[in-house]
C-alpha cells in the first residue's frame, strides 16, 4: 500500500477578478518540502487552501485522504501555523494551548501536561503564564509553532515559520523540522528566504504568480530547466588539461579555473551529456579528480533561473 | 446511533462546552467586557434614582410599582437594554475574532463549522443569561425598594414572584432569539450594527403596524409573555394576542432557522482579514 500524501488537482483560487493560483497541480509526499517563492507569489494562499481557511474555485484537495472542507477530520491531522502575527486578546501562552488541545478533545489534565511539554520544546515554558500580547516577535513566533505542533499531527503546514528569530532559535527550529520529517511527517515550509528552504528541504515546490513552476528534488529541479546553464565544479589537480577538452563539447557555454588553481567551472546547458563525456576525458587525461559536484544547486540559483530578474527583488 | 457516531456526538459536545466556556470568558470577564457592564449599569442608576426622588405621596401603594415596572420592562428594558447587550455580545462572537485577527485559531480546531456556530451561541446565550438577569432582578427590587415593606412583601409574595419569573423566562427567550439574529448578522455583515439599529426601528415601530407585519418581530411573541399588560398608547394598532405556546414556537422556531443559516455561512467562511 503505497504512503498517503497531500495531492492538488488543478486547484486554482481567484479572488473576484483577482488570480490566487492558477491550476496547481501537486503531489507532495512525507518528508520536509520547501514552498518558495516571492512575497505576494501564492504561498500563503496554497497554504491556506491546503488548510480550509480557503475555498478553492476549482479543482480538488486532498490531505492524506482527507477533504479540507471537513474540519473534524482534517485538524486532528494537520497543524498550521499562519503568517498572521495576531492572537486572541489576554491569552497567556499556556491558556492558548490548553484552549487548542481541549477543542481537540483532551482532558483538562492531559491538555495541561501536553502544553507544558510543548512549550519546554519550543523553549517558551519560562513565558507561559505571560500574556502573549508581552511577547516578542520571536517568541510570538514560537507560540504559533507550538500550537500548530501541540497535537502532534501529521502534517504540519508552517508559514514563514523562520521570521522573527534570531539564529540560535532559527536553528533549533530548524532541528526540529528536520526531527518531525523524520518521524515520517509531512513538514511543508514556506520562505521567501531561499536559502532557508535550501537548507531545511528535502523537496522543494517553486511558485510565482500563483503558477508551480517547479517542483520535485533540488538537484532533479534543477536538471529539468535545460534551457539555462548548469554550473559544476570538478576538483581535480590540472584543472587547465580538462578546461582545454570541456571547450571542444558544444553544449559547454563556459569554463573558468577557480581561484586556487586546485579545480574548474564548468557550465554546460545538457547536464546528462556533460557527466557521461567528462568521464571519458577524466579516463583519457588521467587527471586525479578529487570532487565533481553541482556547484549552483541552492534553490537560489534554481530559482533565479526560473524565475529571472523580474522575481529577484522579492528574493534575499 | 452506531459507535463512531456516538464518540463524534460524545466528541462534539465537549467541544461545545469548551468553545461556550471560552466565549463566556470573553464576554464577561475580559477587559471588553466594559461596555456591556456600563450598559446593564443604566437601568440600575435609574431605579436606584427613581428609589430616592420618588415623591412620598407615589410610595403609599406599592401595587403601582407592579404597572410602572411593567412599563419600564417593555420599553426600556427590553428594547433597549436587552437588544443591544444582546446585540454586543452575539456580534461580537464571531464579527469580533474577524477584527481582531484570531479567528483562524478557532477555525483550525477539528470542529464542524456548525458545531463552532453552536457552541459560541451557547456561550452567548450563557453570557447574556448571566449579565441580564441579575439586572432585571435587581430592577424589580428596586422599582418596589421605595414602598418599604409593603412593597418588599408584594414583591416576595407569590404573585410578585411569579411576574418576576415571567419577565425572566422573555429575557432569555429574547437572549435566545436575538442571539441567533446577531450571531447570523456578525457572520454576514462587515458592520452588523447597522442592520442592528434598522431592526430595533423595526421592533420599535410594531405596536404601530398591522398584524401581519407584527408577526415578523420578535417582541410581538415576547410581549405574549408579559404578566401585566401594558397600554401602548393612543396610536397602536392592536392585534389578536398569541397564544404562549404559538410564542415560543415561533421564538424558538426562528432561532433554529437562523442558526441554521449561520452554521451554512459559517461552513462557507474564508478567512481573508485584509477585505474585512
Amino acid at each position: 500500500m503505497s504512503t498517503p500524501s497531500i495531492v492538488l488537482r488543478d486547484v486554482s483560487k481567484f479572488y473576484g477578478e483577482v488570480l490566487g493560483v492558477n491550476r496547481v497541480n501537486l503531489e507532495i509526499p512525507a518528508g520536509l518540502t520547501g514552498l518558495v517563492g516571492p512575497n505576494g507569489s501564492g504561498k500563503s494562499t496554497l497554504m491556506h487552501l491546503l488548510t480550509g481557511l480557503l475555498r478553492p474555485s476549482r479543482g480538488e484537495i486532498s490531505i492524506l485522504g482527507v477533504a479540507p472542507d471537513r474540519p473534524e477530520e482534517l485538524f486532528r491531522l494537520v497543524g498550521y501555523c499562519t503568517q498572521y502575527d495576531s492572537f486572541p486578546h489576554g491569552v497567556t501562552g499556556i491558556s492558548f494551548l490548553r484552549y487548542a488541545l481541549a477543542l481537540q478533545g483532551m482532558g483538562a489534565e492531559e491538555a495541561d501536561q501536553r502544553a507544558w511539554e510543548v512549550l519546554e520544546k519550543v523553549g517558551l515554558a519560562e513565558a507561559a503564564n505571560r500574556r502573549i500580547a508581552g511577547y516578542s516577535k520571536g517568541m510570538r513566533q514560537r507560540i504559533k509553532l507550538a500550537h500548530a505542533y501541540c497535537h502532534q499531527p501529521q502534517v504540519l503546514v508552517l508559514d514563514e515559520p523562520l521570521n522573527g528569530l534570531d539564529p540560535m532559535g532559527r536553528a533549533e527550529m530548524i532541528d526540529l523540522f528536520a526531527e518531525l520529517a523524520a518521524e515520517g511527517r509531512h513538514v511543508i515550509v514556506s520562505s521567501h528566504i531561499l536559502h532557508e528552504v535550501d537548507v531545511i528541504s528535502d523537496r522543494v515546490v517553486m511558485i510565482h504568480g500563483g503558477s508551480v513552476v517547479a517542483e520535485g528534488e533540488i538537484r532533479a529541479v534543477r536538471s529539468e530547466i535545460t534551457s539555462h546553464p548548469i554550473q559544476v565544479l570538478i576538483r581535480c589537480d590540472r584543472p587547465h588539461a580538462v578546461a582545454s577538452r570541456l571547450f571542444e563539447l558544444s553544449h559547454v557555454v563556459e569554463v573558468r579555473i577557480v581561484d586556487d588553481g586546485l579545480g574548474l567551472l564548468a557550465r554546460t546547458r545538457d547536464a546528462g551529456a556533460f557527466f557521461r563525456e567528462l568521464n571519458a576525458i577524466v579516463i583519457e587525461t588521467g587527471v586525479d579528480v578529487e570532487t565533481v559536484a553541482p556547484a549552483d544547486e541552492s534553490v537560489h540559483a534554481v530559482y533565479d533561473y526560473l524565475i529571472g530578474e523580474s522575481a529577484g527583488g522579492g528574493a534575499s | 446511533m452506531s459507535p463512531a457516531r456516538a464518540i463524534a456526538a460524545g466528541a462534539w459536545r465537549n467541544q461545545i462546552k469548551t468553545l461556550a466556556w471560552n466565549e463566556l470568558r470573553r464576554s464577561l470577564f475580559s477587559r471588553r467586557s466594559l461596555p456591556l457592564y456600563l450598559l446593564v449599569a443604566m437601568p440600575l442608576v435609574l431605579m436606584a434614582l427613581r428609589a430616592v426622588f420618588l415623591p412620598e405621596a407615589a410610595r403609599v401603594d406599592p401595587s403601582k410599582a407592579t404597572v410602572e415596572f411593567a412599563e419600564v420592562f417593555l420599553f426600556f428594558l427590553l428594547r433597549f437594554i436587552v437588544f443591544f447587550a444582546n446585540a454586543v455580545i452575539f456580534v461580537r462572537l464571531f464579527r469580533g475574532e474577524i477584527l481582531e485577527r484570531s479567528l483562524h485559531y478557532t477555525l483550525l480546531a477539528p470542529v464542524p463549522r456548525e458545531v463552532l456556530v453552536l457552541g459560541k451561541y451557547l456561550g452567548g446565550v450563557l453570557s447574556a443569561v448571566l449579565l441580564l438577569v441579575p439586572t432585571i432582578c435587581a430592577s424589580y427590587f428596586l422599582t418596589y425598594l421605595p414602598h418599604g415593606a409593603p412593597g418588599l412583601q408584594l414583591m416576595v409574595s407569590s404573585s410578585g414572584l411569579g411576574i418576576l419569573a415571567r419577565y425572566i423566562l422573555i429575557v432569555v427567550l429574547a437572549s435566545c432569539a436575538y442571539g441567533g439574529l446577531f450571531i447570523l448578522a456578525g457572520l454576514y455583515f462587515k458592520n452588523p450594527m447597522v442592520p442592528a439599529i434598522l431592526f430595533l426601528g423595526w421592533e420599535t415601530l410594531t405596536p404601530f403596524l398591522p398584524a401581519f407585519l407584527k408577526s415578523l418581530s420578535f417582541v410581538h411573541y415576547l410581549v405574549s409573555f408579559a404578566p401585566v399588560p401594558v397600554s401602548l398608547g393612543a396610536f397602536a394598532l392592536l392585534a389578536r394576542p398569541v397564544a404562549w405556546w404559538l410564542a415560543l414556537l415561533a421564538l424558538l422556531g426562528s432561532t433554529a432557522v437562523l442558526l441554521f443559516l449561520a452554521g451554512r455561512v459559517a461552513a462557507r467562511l474564508e478567512v481573508t482579514y485584509s477585505a474585512d
